[in-house]
């Protein structure tokens, strides 16, 4: 008898503890590289090539990105456990325009070195940031789609039966492209947040911080609502379980963090928008499985804990925390 | 069978080793570097050899850029064309093997995080702590392979987990200690080649002789090392699956054999231009040794995953993605039984779960010049077969009828001439091509499945009685179905073989 791989190897609460925190720290990188990039391209700050504020931003992206590709993969992983069929089915269906995210995103990643290594002139510095936010655009829209497409099983049936080559970009746009357009605004939010937090002692980098931090968060709540009632058959379902109280938590934090970061008192900001960003990937969360009911009930996954690997991962989980810490304290602290 | 086919023109095997041997190629540089930076700069600090560490801070520059970009984003590369080529293969190593992805993943953040840190810390940074992140980068890099390996080398050799699907039954499992080391000293190989390209491109003066030395050291140790745990590997990988390898095609051996070629290549171009005329290292030899390390590694790479044919986890599940524990469920309910993704044209859906993992029919490993000018029911008898044919593939696992299926969907894209028609020829040279389609694909002079002292030495009369009888020597064995042309032609192709014997 040959052993059975269909089972989780954590209670499923653990996995999706550990995929929501991994998502979020994920998700803060990748909104500050994001919305940074849409921000120095669009905003408006004091000889903006040469204005501090904007080069440190351009000096720190390339690591935005480490931590972006490095952290992302925790959560791809955690996600692919818990909902593989759903993931690589739609995947499958989208086959290339998914394959080319690594390579799109490399691209990216070098424009941002090429950025940050060689002080070039304010016209190539716009171009590279430009095709750095292309590609961006492009990932992220991708993730969207497929994403989206993993909680339709009905639908990559159907299109699998038309095409088989991976060509296929999911056409249900309506199911998510708000949920795309609420990322890029979200980002923008995160983005306006950093620009505000780095140029708290540079007038206009502080002004443009604030002023995309404020309209980013509203384009968010329009993007995000319109989606909430784009839902459609699950917007029942929605209203009656925990997300929609998460959404208006979020929603209440969210203007809260915005006196905060007016008032320039940035430890209360960043906590309040730090739990009203964890509420939103719950919310998130919630979504998908609420879309698959009726398909695929993660809970009635056979549990088949592997506590000694799991306990290792724990211990080094730790160690790198720790590690990384005592990095940054030599990297940072005096030097011998 | 849970999941849809992704139907490409590109042979699966040329995407993944394209994907797959370029970012080991990287990722292994991305661990020996580490070590190489961190003792070569440890030296120069002691001698304040201010040239040897310039040149050090310029190749953590490269090192950033290769390691950290491109090795990160290819090494993602490899999640997404797995899931993609065979997401029920993937399914398997996340289900049992998460808490070891996980784990490495700590590595992974610890490792990027240090690269930088040690990048950006030439200027920032004392000595002794820039020495300190340089270790502690190449510690977490060195661990992140140590449990990668355990994860590879289960799917070659997954020893007891077979029977008891314990976590470290498989990791630590027969190959995994040959494997670590082995692939340890190709990462230190690397990291010296790489090494070497960047010093390549120095003027060439004394310090240039003096760095290539250096460099060239770390290749020759390297080489050391891994040829020595190449042979340590290839003897723990169970005999079993060697056997059952190097029985139905030389495909491991002749990748062996050229890895031998490029290793020996690879030491000539250090000696002479490492050791003798280092001045001469110029980019053109850097290059050329990049690429004999790169096809090197491709070349083991290619060996490995041939002997693990015909499955992607040995005993467990076919390179077609088919679990072996459901096979008989398979063959008696039929494949279209459990196929969640289907289309109108189920002869095609049976042919790609079935066989376009490895074949298509005109690109890569191609099936119509094995079927051209034969027919629908020779097509699915050598299905039905399929698992005693050269080359090591996997049983077909459906039913008669979808056999037959796969066959008219194969037959309908191929020339259904006759072989005299298609190829124009005649004679012993017809012989043999009809051999070949009809019979080589099982039987080989002298090689696989030899039939040799059956088929010489007998007459002609004989020769065509067994051609006859054909069908009822085994089970998997197809009739003869070719014209009186063909059958003629075979039985003089064959005694031709007969007077060479005899000559």
């Amino acid at each position: 008898m040959l052993p059975d791989s269909n089972f989780l190897s954590a209670p499923l609460w653990l996995i999706e503890f550990l995929h929501i925190v991994t998502l979020a720290l994920h998700l803060i990188a990748m909104n500050f590289m994001f919305g940074g990039i849409i921000i120095l391209l669009f905003g408006k700050f004091d000889d903006k090539w040469n204005n501090p504020i904007v080069q440190k931003f351009i000096k720190l992206f390339p690591n935005a990105m480490a931590a972006t590709v490095t952290i992302g993969v925790a959560p791809l992983l955690f996600v692919q456990l818990v909902y593989p069929k759903q993931i690589y089915a739609a995947s499958i269906i989208s086959g290339w325009f998914w394959l080319m995210i690594f390579v799109i995103a490399m691209i990216g990643y070098y424009f941002l070195y090429a950025l940050s290594f060689k002080q070039t002139t304010e016209s190539r510095q716009k171009i590279y940031l430009s095709i750095v936010l292309a590609c961006l655009l492009y990932v992220s829209y991708i993730y969207s789609s497929v994403f989206a497409l993993g909680e339709k099983p009905d639908l990559y049936k159907l299109l699998y039966a038309e095409g088989q080559g991976g060509t296929i970009i999911n056409p249900d746009i309506g199911s998510y492209i708000f949920r795309w357009l609420h990322m890029i605004t979200g980002a923008v939010t995160v983005g306006g947040f950093f620009v505000a937090l780095f140029g708290k002692d540079n007038d206009s980098a502080f002004k443009t911080g604030k002023n995309f931090y404020l309209w980013g968060m509203i384009a968010a709540i329009v993007t995000g609502l319109t989606y909430m009632i784009g839902l459609g058959e699950l917007m029942k379902p929605f209203m009656k379980s925990p997300a929609i109280w998460l959404v208006t938590l979020s929603f209440v934090l969210s203007l809260g963090s915005l006196h905060f970061l007016f008032k320039k008192r940035f430890v209360f900001a960043s906590a309040i928008l730090s739990v009203s960003f964890v509420a939103m990937v719950v919310t998130r969360h919630i979504v998908r499985k609420l879309a698959l009911v009726g398909y695929y009930d993660p809970s009635e996954m056979t549990v088949n804990s592997q506590w000694s690997p799991f306990l290792i991962f724990l211990i080094f989980f730790v160690l790198a925390i720790a590690t990384v810490w005592y990095m940054l304290r030599l990297y940072f602290g005096k030097q011998e | 069978m849970n999941y849809p086919f992704w139907d490409i023109d590109i042979g699966y095997g040329i995407i993944m080793a394209v994907i797959a041997v370029i970012h080991v190629f990287v990722s292994h540089f991305a661990i020996g570097g580490g070590l190489y930076l961190v003792i070569a700069e440890t030296f120069a600090r002691k001698k304040n050899d201010r040239l040897k560490l310039q040149f050090l801070e310029k190749l953590s520059k490269f090192f950033v850029l290769v390691s950290v970009v491109f090795g990160a984003l290819t090494g993602v590369g490899i999640w997404f064309i797995i899931g993609l080529l065979n997401p029920a293969a993937t399914e398997v190593l996340i289900h049992n093997y998460v808490w070891a992805w996980a784990a490495e993943w700590t590595f992974f953040v610890i490792e990027i995080c240090a690269a930088l840190l040690y990048f950006y810390g030439w200027k920032k940074l004392s000595a002794k702590n820039h020495i300190i992140i340089g270790w502690i980068y190449f510690i977490s890099a060195w661990m992140s392979l140590f449990i990668i390996n355990g994860v590879i080398t289960y799917m070659l050799s997954p020893g007891d987990w077979i029977t008891t699907g314990y976590f470290w039954d498989g990791f630590f499992n027969p190959t995994f200690w040959s494997s670590l080391w082995l692939r340890t000293g190709i990462c230190i190989m690397l990291g010296g080649v790489y090494a070497l390209f960047v010093a390549s491109q120095l003027k060439p003066d004394d310090f240039k002789k003096r760095i290539v030395r250096f460099n060239s050291f770390w290749v020759a140790g390297g080489l050391v090392i891994m040829m020595a745990t190449l042979s340590w590997y290839i003897a723990s990988i169970p005999k079993e699956i060697v056997d059952a390898a190097l029985e139905a095609k030389l495909t491991p051996v002749e990748a062996m054999n050229a890895s031998y070629i490029n290793a020996f290549l690879l030491g000539i171009v250090i000696i002479v231009f490492g050791f003798i005329i280092p001045k001469r290292y110029n980019i053109v030899v850097g290059v050329i040794a990049m690429v004999l390390a790169l096809a090197w590694f491709g070349e083991y790479e290619w060996m490995r995953e041939s002997i693990r044919k015909p499955y992607v986890i040995t005993n467990y599940m076919y390179g077609n993605g088919i679990d072996v524990a459901n096979a008989e469920k398979y063959q008696e309910e039929g494949l279209l039984a459990s196929m969640k993704f289907q289309t109108s044209d189920k002869s095609a859906d049976l042919f790609r779960r079935a066989c376009r993992s490895c074949h298509t029919i005109d690109g890569y490993k191609p099936l119509k010049p094995a079927f051209d000018g034969t027919d629908e029911t020779f097509i699915a008898q050598i299905i039905m077969g399929a698992h005693v044919i050269r080359g090591n593939m996997p049983p077909f696992v459906g039913t008669e009828d979808e056999a037959q299926m796969v066959a008219s969907h194969i037959y309908k894209q191929i020339d259904t001439r006759h072989i005299s028609e298609i190829y124009n020829l005649e004679g012993i040279a017809l012989g043999k091509k009809v051999y070949d389609i009809r019979c080589g694909k099982c039987h080989v002079f002298n090689g696989y499945n030899d039939k040799s002292e059956s088929l010489l030495g007998i007459s002609e009369e004989d020769l065509g009685d067994i051609l006859d009888m054909a069908g009822d020597f085994a089970d998997e064995m197809p009739d003869f179905r070719g014209d009186e042309k063909e059958r003629k032609a075979l039985i003089e192709y064959i005694m031709s073989l007969n007077k060479k014997e005899s000559n």
